[in-house]
């Protein structure tokens, strides 16, 4: 049995265009995000992506699950980077000072210390505003579009017909494979297996993986002789296939896709120019440093 | 020229034109803006000429090959191409240290899903273990909400591509040990470079407790781990050797592994400026080494399984 994600069909501005256009968009808007570290300009993409999301029709209790995973992890490795000025070193390389806090006790001889700098607390929020946006965008895919548009879509982007219901069937099977991993661990479980309590040295570690890793892949190569069959019965890839459901561009569609192309030239563009690269203002580095 | 090929030849052709444009273009400047293309112009022309030998013999061995039935894509290939990548990326979502942790040691990172590739490739052929690798690792990133890493997922894909190109040799016993050798010879090459290297870092490794990501000296255990990977699969290989499809699967999975995960590794020279030796010490060690263990234990099992349904179904 195929289990479906979590669309439905919405009143909502990511619905209002055509799959092709939001995927292209989706597309331009992620290596925009990726040119960029200096918070003026994440910010905007921030903005787009909330944008995206607060018109989306979605409700919390739908993406509660999938938003605190993602969002309590970007919180994570933001913070650890702003404790520690780990990753960030390769984009600035002089740190200017706001406070320092030492730990009353000593470890062996080392006294714990957390530096606040101007840098690290920038670079924590750029990194946040970078992957949140991205993680946002990303997140509504599932939910916004729809699974019978998913082959067509491809398609309409260029594949060839077989790759394109290939990559159909992809996104399809997903969410039914990650159903039949839950139930094979529980019915291991029932039998005394826990994947979380894997013990003993490394072979036997990765050799104890198998009561999960068999039964799920052999259970999906059995189940989709079904599939197959279906598909020989339809004729399929004797001739050029055609679709139920058939998408056509309207011009709002060709506005979105201008946009995306727009805002990836121009970041491109400032990228180019040197521009984007990792900034801090200069008055919170005079105030730092007492200037 | 028939159809086909001229369409796999533009693909060749285009995929050329762009590496020439950014190592010969945008190679010349230290960088722009966040893009980093800068490539040593010394050894340029070598470099290029690299790229084109890969290009080369990846068309080579198509075109050699294009009338063998492998290349054809039917629709049970179609399936099994979307079963194969919807796993992978199941198995890479739920398995990459954020749903469950599996066991790392000595800054290794283990990734047991890096078996459903090499399965695919070498039970179904080059075409879809490329699919299974390189959609799959791309779903299976987008499904963390981390965007796309395309150089890695390509890899992926060369992984499933390389495992599947065991169906082209009638003799499977004398091809897998020519691939043994050559996998060999590659694998100590690699850990020669890691004792040259002793100093680098290990890309791939994120310390949590010390909040270290990408600078920590590469482990000794991490460095050497694709040797005993590789005698891991030797073991298993001789083991087996009464059974050719255990011994064949975990050896050609195994150069899929190093051709593939090492493609990746070495296009971050260009991609993101790195030196060789962090891209191979660095970079292709810590990922390569460990995935062989996998390749060693799991694809096996997954052999053995798949054998059994096929003498119960018939199919």
């Amino acid at each position: 049995m195929l289990v479906a994600w979590r669309y439905r069909p919405r009143k909502s501005l990511v619905q209002w265009f055509d799959p092709r256009a939001w995927v292209i968009f989706y597309l331009c808007f992620l290596f925009s995000t990726l040119a960029f570290w200096d918070i003026r300009f994440l910010l905007p993409f921030l903005g787009i992506a909330l944008l995206w999301l607060f018109t989306s029709g979605l409700r919390w209790n739908e993406v509660r699950r999938p938003f605190l995973f993602i969002g309590m992890f970007v919180t994570f490795f933001a913070f650890l980077t702003f404790l520690t000025g780990r990753g960030g070193m390769e984009l600035y390389e002089t740190e200017h000072l706001i406070r320092r806090y030492e730990a009353s006790f000593t470890i062996l001889g080392w006294r714990p210390a957390l530096d606040i700098t101007v840098e690290r607390a920038f670079f924590a929020v750029s990194q946040f505003a970078r992957v949140f946006s991205i993680a946002v965008m990303t997140i509504l895919i599932p939910y916004s579009l729809n699974p019978a548009l998913y082959g067509i879509t491809f398609k309409g982007l260029g594949l060839p017909d077989k790759i394109a219901y290939a990559m159909d069937l992809t996104m399809r099977f997903i969410p039914t494979f990650a159903r039949d991993f839950q139930l094979t661990m529980d019915a291991q479980r029932a039998r005394g297996y826990e994947l979380e309590k894997i013990s003993g040295g490394l072979i036997e570690q990765v050799r104890k993986l198998g009561p999960i890793f068999v039964p799920v892949t052999i259970h999906a190569i059995i189940g989709s002789e079904d599939i197959i069959d279906a598909m020989d019965l339809r004729a399929f890839g004797i001739g050029p296939r055609t679709w139920l459901e058939e998408l056509h561009y309207q011009r709002r569609d060709y506005a979105l896709i201008a946009i995306g192309v727009v805002i990836l030239a121009a970041s491109v563009v400032a990228g180019f120019a040197g521009l984007g690269n990792f900034w801090v203002p200069e008055a919170l580095i005079r105030w730092a440093t007492g200037g | 020229m028939d159809k086909r090929l001229v369409s796999v030849v533009g693909a060749l052709v285009v995929l050329l034109a762009i590496f020439a444009i950014v190592m010969f273009g945008l190679g010349t400047t230290e960088s722009l803006g966040p893009f980093n293309f800068s490539v040593d112009q010394a050894t340029l022309p070598l470099r290029f000429a690299f790229v084109v030998v890969g290009v080369a013999i990846a068309f080579v061995v198509y075109f050699l090959t294009k009338e063998h039935p492998i290349w054809e894509v039917g629709t049970r290939h179609v399936v099994y191409m979307a079963i194969g990548a919807a796993l992978y990326a199941v198995f890479s979502y739920l398995f990459n240290g954020t749903v469950f942790v599996v066991p790392s040691l000595s800054q290794v990172s283990l990734r047991p899903a890096i078996a459903i590739p090499m399965f695919f490739g070498y039970a179904f052929g080059p075409v879809v273990g490329f699919f299974t690798g390189a959609v799959g690792n791309m779903f299976g990133d987008a499904l963390t909400g981390f965007g796309l890493s395309p150089q890695w997922s390509i890899g992926n894909g060369l992984v499933g591509f390389v495992s599947g190109l065991v169906a082209l040799f009638g003799d499977k016993k004398k091809s897998m040990d020519t691939v043994l050798y050559v996998s060999g010879a590659l694998a100590f090459l690699a850990a020669a470079m890691f004792f040259l290297n002793r100093g680098q870092a290990n890309m791939l490794f994120y310390d949590v407790d010390n909040g270290i990501f990408g600078d920590q000296q590469i482990s000794l255990f991490a460095g050497l781990s694709i040797v005993i990977g590789f005698i891991l699969v030797a073991v298993v290989r001789f083991a087996f050797g009464q059974n050719v499809d255990i011994a064949a699967a975990v050896t050609w999975g195994m150069l899929g592994n190093i051709l593939g995960i090492g493609f990746a590794a070495i296009s971050d020279i260009w991609i993101n400026g790195f030196s060789p030796a962090a891209a191979i010490v660095g970079e292709f060690l810590p990922a390569a080494g460990p995935n062989l263990i996998f390749a060693a234990i799991l694809v096996p099992l997954l052999v053995v399984a798949y054998s059994s349904v096929q003498r119960q179904s018939g199919r």
